[in-house]
């Protein structure tokens, strides 16, 4: 009888543990943000919240085509979303990102300049930039000697089967196409040719194609050149003092996440409100160097921390930075990367 | 002639395949480095980062709340189900019969979308009721079968026998088939739980403003997150929780006399 009154109060209390959660709707205004997870500093949320007496939601997507699958489908709730450049190109072309009121957002004067003139939304007439990092080659200091900082490394025949490229076509055929001196969006034949047959030249002397494992391989030193996310190799280089990273003096990309509004947002107002407000230079310095990636706004760079603002990765001099671009919208040309990438993984 | 020691090596080979993994999980949690596969040195840090964050915690509740939720509802329904193909042929049955078995072959991403375009065209916002009710779709097919394969070894004359003895309909169900399909019923039900905690699929499709799952926030995590270790810390502690649930239910199913 013990044993299955224990079962009893036990499964009880569980139950009642779970039904509350039905009841206790606040009344504040809810802003809901899709974004990526750990893309939001507390400081930044929790400040907004109390300026405007509302309660911001997260819910995370972890790829732009998934997130533009489910607003496509007419999925709604969502005030902002915080997709990459590329995709808020192709969620605009079909109709889905209502246009920013310039007027709400005093704060876009402090976006950088340069940054704008390569942008894909340059007059941020739906979205406004929010964070971004270049995508760079990192090499072994000790295993790599005298490393000139260019796409040419992936070719070195030292480095041969112990070097990885991204798994990615955006990434691996846009660095070919900057190696060669063209633009890294490029739609030209003759162009994407050039770069598929340079991919296929670096495949046969990398170990191969990978987005994740790079970095516990570099961090060990099993791999000693890797091509990867900003971001993730500045995080393995402060475990490992043996790495250097580069970006390469032919250029990279730098891709950026911007904010936009879908046209199914409840509360535009709200919405404008939030993005301005992560515009503020003070609010964007602390976000970015709580996540690590640079925030394209020129008033906050002078309240960063020296050792951030020093990075010469994240704040690349003006000459190296002027040859990165972001990754754009290929729209009906895509067919022509995915016939050249097909090339490269099958060759 | 001695015993073979084949069968041995076979288990340890076995097990080893299944904890090793789990042990690397659990060692992770402990090191201090992030990226590195080697040890430098032991830490705290990713569980003491763990109970800072509420978002990880909250979408461990959603989680747990929608697995609860999914595995009982879908025991119920599933039982019910299971009953009627079990019970009645026809031609209705048939149907009944591919219908609760095509969402097993059905890939997720299809039940996912599906799922979306039907909540959205019946005007429902998404939320953690409508993740709920998408884990009870995919999980009730399960428990189905489970419960079917018991019903099939199920002796029927029993239930006559009690219903001869003087059983109302309700005290035979109650005594007699209840107990002897409640194990079929439970395992349909722990495979339910398992299925609805770790999918990912459906979830992200039919999920609303603040409903992330553990799954969905991990995936996203990986993506742009600086803290993705505090995930094994979450592991660990939630391998310890499983461990000791099933210590404690093996003792508790424990034959009383003995």
């Amino acid at each position: 009888m013990k044993r299955r009154h224990f079962i009893t109060t036990s499964s009880a209390v569980l139950a009642a543990g779970f039904l509350p959660s039905c009841s206790g709707k606040s009344a504040k205004p809810k802003l809901t943000v899709f974004t990526w997870a750990d893309y939001l500093s507390d400081e930044a949320k929790a400040a907004f919240e109390k300026a405007h007496g509302c309660e911001v939601v997260i819910d995370t997507f972890d790829s732009n085509e998934a997130m533009i699958a489910k607003i496509e489908s007419g999925a709604t709730g969502y005030d902002i979303l915080v997709p990459s450049s590329y995709a808020v190109k192709q969620l605009e072309s079909k109709g889905l990102l209502q246009p920013l009121d310039q007027a709400k957002l005093p704060n876009l004067a402090n976006i950088d300049k340069t940054y704008l003139t390569h942008a894909l939304d340059p007059e941020m007439k739906i979205s406004a930039p929010y964070m971004m990092a270049p995508t760079c080659a990192a090499y072994l200091k000790s295993k790599v000697p005298d490393a000139e900082p260019t796409w040419g490394l992936f070719s070195r025949a030292d480095v041969k089967g112990r070097a990885t490229l991204l798994d990615d076509m955006r990434e691996v055929l846009g660095a070919a196409l900057k190696s060669l001196g063209h633009s890294l969006n490029s739609t030209d034949p003759a162009q994407l040719e050039a770069a598929a047959a340079l991919a296929i030249e670096w495949k046969t002397n990398i170990a191969k194609f990978e987005n994740e494992q790079y970095k516990s391989g570099i961090a060990s030193g099993e791999f000693h050149l890797v091509h990867g996310y900003a971001g993730d190799l500045i995080a393995v280089q402060a475990e490992n003092g043996d790495i250097e990273i580069v970006i390469p003096k032919e250029g990279a990309s730098f891709p950026c996440d911007d904010l936009c509004i879908p046209k199914s947002a409840k509360n535009a107002d709200l919405a404008h409100a939030f993005i301005n407000h992560l515009c503020d230079a003070e609010v964007a310095a602390e976000n970015m160097e709580w996540i690590g990636y640079r925030a394209p706004n020129t008033a906050a760079y002078k309240s960063l921390t020296e050792d951030f603002r020093g990075s010469p990765i994240l704040f690349p001099p003006d000459e190296v930075f002027a040859k990165c671009e972001p990754i754009g919208y290929l729209g009906d040309k895509l067919p022509l990367w995915t016939a050249a990438w097909e090339k490269v993984k099958n060759a | 002639m001695k015993p073979s020691r084949i069968p041995l090596f076979t288990t340890g080979i076995v097990l080893a395949f299944f904890y090793l993994p789990i042990a690397a999980l659990v060692a992770k949690s402990f090191n201090s480095s992030r990226f590195s596969p080697e040890w430098k040195g032991f830490t705290l840090k990713w569980y003491s980062r763990l109970f800072e964050r509420d978002d990880i915690l909250a979408a461990l509740v959603n989680s747990l709340k929608v697995a609860v939720i999914a595995a009982s509802a879908s025991m119920l329904l599933g039982t019910c189900a299971a009953f009627a193909l079990h019970r009645y042929k026809s031609r209705l049955q048939d149907a009944h019969r591919v219908m609760v078995n095509v969402p097993l072959v059905l890939p997720d991403i299809l039940m996912g979308m599906s799922l979306l375009l039907l909540f959205i065209a019946a005007g429902v916002s998404l939320s953690l009721a409508t993740v709920t009710i998408a884990h009870i779709t995919f999980c009730l097919s399960y428990v189905t079968l489970v419960v079917l394969a018991r019903l099939q070894d199920f002796d029927p004359n029993i239930v006559e026998a009690a219903r001869d003895l003087g059983a109302t309909r309700l005290q035979a169900f109650r005594k007699i088939t209840l107990p002897i399909l409640f194990p079929g019923i439970l395992a349909g039900g722990l495979l339910a739980f398992t299925l609805s905690i770790d999918d990912y699929v459906v979830t992200f499709f039919v999920k609303g403003p603040g409903s992330d799952t553990l799954p969905t926030l991990i995936y996203s995590m990986i993506k742009k997150s600086k803290e993705l270790p505090v995930i094994n810390a979450l592991s660990t502690l939630m391998l310890l929780f499983t461990f000791l649930l099933v210590f404690a239910s093996q003792r508790l199913t424990r034959p009383v006399n003995r």
